[in-house]
């Protein structure tokens, strides 16, 4: 019971962080209907950034400092990398046919994993000094590790935080608006090509800053943005293009991760922890294709 | 259809599909196979297997060709079914008893090639089956699926433990045999893919030109049309992905005579989406757009490799902490490919057979070229 337990709460912690990779996707997805595939090499980049400010914070100033600032500036980096991707990239694309929508996020995919690469090396790197203590906290008389409850308290700060600015604000609100219906909201005035770029600069911070959370757990290398990939079986399952559903599917699937690395590794050793997503998704597919809350696509000839 | 130059006239629908139409295409053509045959004498080995790259690049990609470009069932796991191919190749090889007469007499890869790509077949259509009620993404998303679960978990995890060799099985050369021709030379191994592609190509060339490949087009097009027209498309689409999986296991089984052993980094997910990039670079629902892609990437790979090394040569001597380049290539490829993709998509959606295309109705058109814009 215990060990279950401890990997449900795991598997929450470390779902919110899927949940926040996840909600930047969904926002892409309503605002400009482009499905990315480079959401993990966006998650990577975000972690190495982070990893890269830090260490140069580290040596002047105290770790909590040097790794807030270096997470504010991973932020300002996401910002301006996903207004420069939406202007050069995406923006040729509006109105094109999905496969080569889809085709140059492979694109922008393969490119960014190549420039992090050859900037940084291959070699799994961690943030040092540690960030959080290595010491685990008790909760309910389970042993968490601290490094995810910061994540988890990061995440929901986060998400509550884009939430709220998709909700109540003005620029949330013309984003809501070209969702909900282009061509209405152009005609009243909403820029679309200014709530694309909001879109994918919103989704490269959060993507940023998920990534910085995995790469505290387990260092940072190239499974980081298979971490990342995962969010694409979140947001099948919770609904392409409802919010409550990445969040919701994001802890799903995080919690899934957890148990089916911790129960089903006897039975399948090796990789089920980060295939059993996939194949959960694919099932989930045969039953109920549009997801929790996805919007049911009604097709005419 | 390009353009016919003047005095060609057809009347019927037969003469207007042959595949060497004119006198011009025909001359072209056996241009074409002399090259191919002499190849061998004009280059040297190195390039010779840059050669029989580009050919196993386009068996494998074919099947992602009739996927996307033919039936609109966009795929993005190719690799897997490939994988499956090469990996029944390997297994069938090492594990059966073979007779020595067999061995021998060279039947025992024929037979491989055979059953990896029934194999493949029938593992691609099992993941094909979602396309029964899904399209768009989420077929994509099933697809990926089929990636991740078979290279990553089956693959390597299972049928690469089989008889406790590790994760890489080598082949023994012997078997690698085709009747009385032992396959163990660069130049062997380059006619063997060119014949293979020829066979490959023809094959699908007459498929999509047939009922078949209308019925695939339809279903492309607009499948609810495609329904209503009388078109199963149910079973048309999984016969393309049973198609598509039957080259991708004789590419896999190709692939096995060139590498002689067999290893899951063989078949990851980025070679999955290199085909892709392939056939949009080449030109989408275009057989000639295939073999541009191919060409295309396998020598931009090619070429950077040498520009990459050449300079890091030259600049060691001068800057030697320039020698990360070298280790580093690999990503370079990649960057480079990915931007490769990006910039035709945006600039050249309709791919080089396009531009090859345009090229054409210009000289036969010619002097009356603005007749074809």
């Amino acid at each position: 019971m215990d060990l279950f337990l401890q990997l449900l709460i795991t598997g929450i912690m470390l779902g919110s962080i899927f949940a926040l990779v996840a909600l930047g996707w969904v926002l892409i997805y309503k605002c400009s209907g482009v499905l990315n595939l480079a959401m993990g090499e966006l998650t990577m980049i975000g972690g190495y950034v982070c990893l890269g400010l830090y260490q140069r914070f580290v040596t002047t100033m105290p770790i909590e400092y040097a790794f807030l600032l270096a997470l504010i500036g991973t932020i300002f980096v996401g910002l301006f990398l996903g207004l420069l991707t939406e202007r050069i990239f995406l923006r040729k694309m509006i109105g094109e046919p999905i496969l080569a929508v889809i085709m140059v996020t492979v694109g922008l995919s393969f490119f960014f994993k190549g420039m992090v690469f050859i900037i940084w090396d291959t070699d799994t790197q961690v943030f040092l000094p540690r960030v959080f203590p290595i010491e685990p906290a008790v909760i309910a008389g389970v042993a968490i590790g601290q490094v995810y409850i910061w994540s988890f308290v990061a995440a929901l700060i986060l998400m509550v935080i884009f939430v709220s600015f998709f909700k109540y604000t003005r620029w949330g609100l013309s984003m809501q608006a070209c969702a909900d219906d282009e061509m209405a909201a152009l005609s009243l005035g909403v820029s679309a090509k200014f709530v694309y770029a909001l879109a994918w600069a919103i989704a490269f911070m959060a993507a940023g800053v998920g990534g910085t959370l995995l790469g505290n757990i387990n260092g940072l290398n190239y499974s980081v943005s298979l971490l990342g990939l995962l969010v694409l079986p979140v947001v099948v399952f919770g609904g392409l293009n409802s919010i409550p559903g990445a969040i919701v599917g994001g802890i799903t699937i995080g919690i899934l991760q957890n148990l089916s690395g911790g129960y089903l590794d006897r039975f399948f050793p090796g990789g089920i922890k980060e295939i059993a997503p996939f194949v959960f998704m694919v099932i989930f597919l045969l039953f109920k294709p549009y997801g929790l809350w996805g919007w049911e696509r009604i097709e005419r000839v | 259809m390009s353009y016919l130059p003047c005095g060609y006239y057809f009347e019927d629908y037969a003469d207007d599909q042959k595949w060497w139409r004119t006198r011009f295409i025909k001359g072209k053509m056996i241009l074409m196979v002399v090259l191919l045959a002499t190849l061998p004498l004009l280059v040297d080995s190195q390039w010779l297997s840059v050669a029989y790259t580009i050919n196993y690049y386009i068996l494998a990609a074919l099947g992602v060709q009739l996927l996307i470009g033919y039936c609109g069932q966009i795929t993005l796991g190719h690799a897997a079914f490939v994988a499956v191919g090469g990996y029944t190749t390997a297994l069938m090889m090492l594990n059966v008893p073979w007779p020595q007469s067999m061995i021998d007499g060279g039947l025992v890869y024929p037979i491989c090639i055979i059953c990896a790509g029934f194999l493949a077949a029938i593992w691609s259509v099992l993941f094909g089956l979602p396309s029964a009620r899904v399209k768009g993404f989420y077929l994509i998303m099933t697809t990926m699926a089929a990636q991740w679960i078979t290279v990553p978990l089956v693959i390597t995890q299972y049928v690469a433990q089989i008889g406790g060799r590790g994760q890489a099985f080598s082949i023994p050369t012997e078997m690698i045999k085709i009747g009385p021709f032992s396959i163990d030379s660069d130049t062997k191994i380059y006619y063997f893919s060119v014949i293979l592609v020829a066979v490959c190509l023809v094959a699908m060339g007459n498929m999509v030109r047939s009922k078949l490949g209308r019925a695939w087009i339809a279903i492309r097009d607009n499948d609810i049309a495609a329904e209503t027209m009388g078109v199963n498309i149910v079973g048309y689409k999984l016969l393309a992905f049973f198609v598509a999986g039957f080259f991708a296991g004789i590419a896999g089984a190709f692939y096995i005579s060139a590498l002689f052993f067999v290893s899951p980094e063989h078949y990851e997910w980025f070679f999955s989406l290199l085909w892709v990039g392939i056939i949009l670079i080449g030109g989408v629902g275009s057989i000639q757009g295939l073999v541009f892609g191919s060409i295309f990437v396998v020598m931009v790979f090619k070429l950077l490799e040498i520009a990459v090394m050449g300079s890091s040569d030259l600049l060691m001597a001068s800057y030697p902490q320039l020698g990360w380049m070298t280790t580093k290539i690999i990503f370079f490829k990649e960057a480079a490919f990915g931007l490769a993709i990006i910039f035709f998509l945006i600039y050249e959606p309709n791919g080089l057979s396009y531009r090859y295309w345009q090229l054409k109705n210009y000289f036969n058109l010619w002097p009356f070229s603005y007749t074809g814009k």
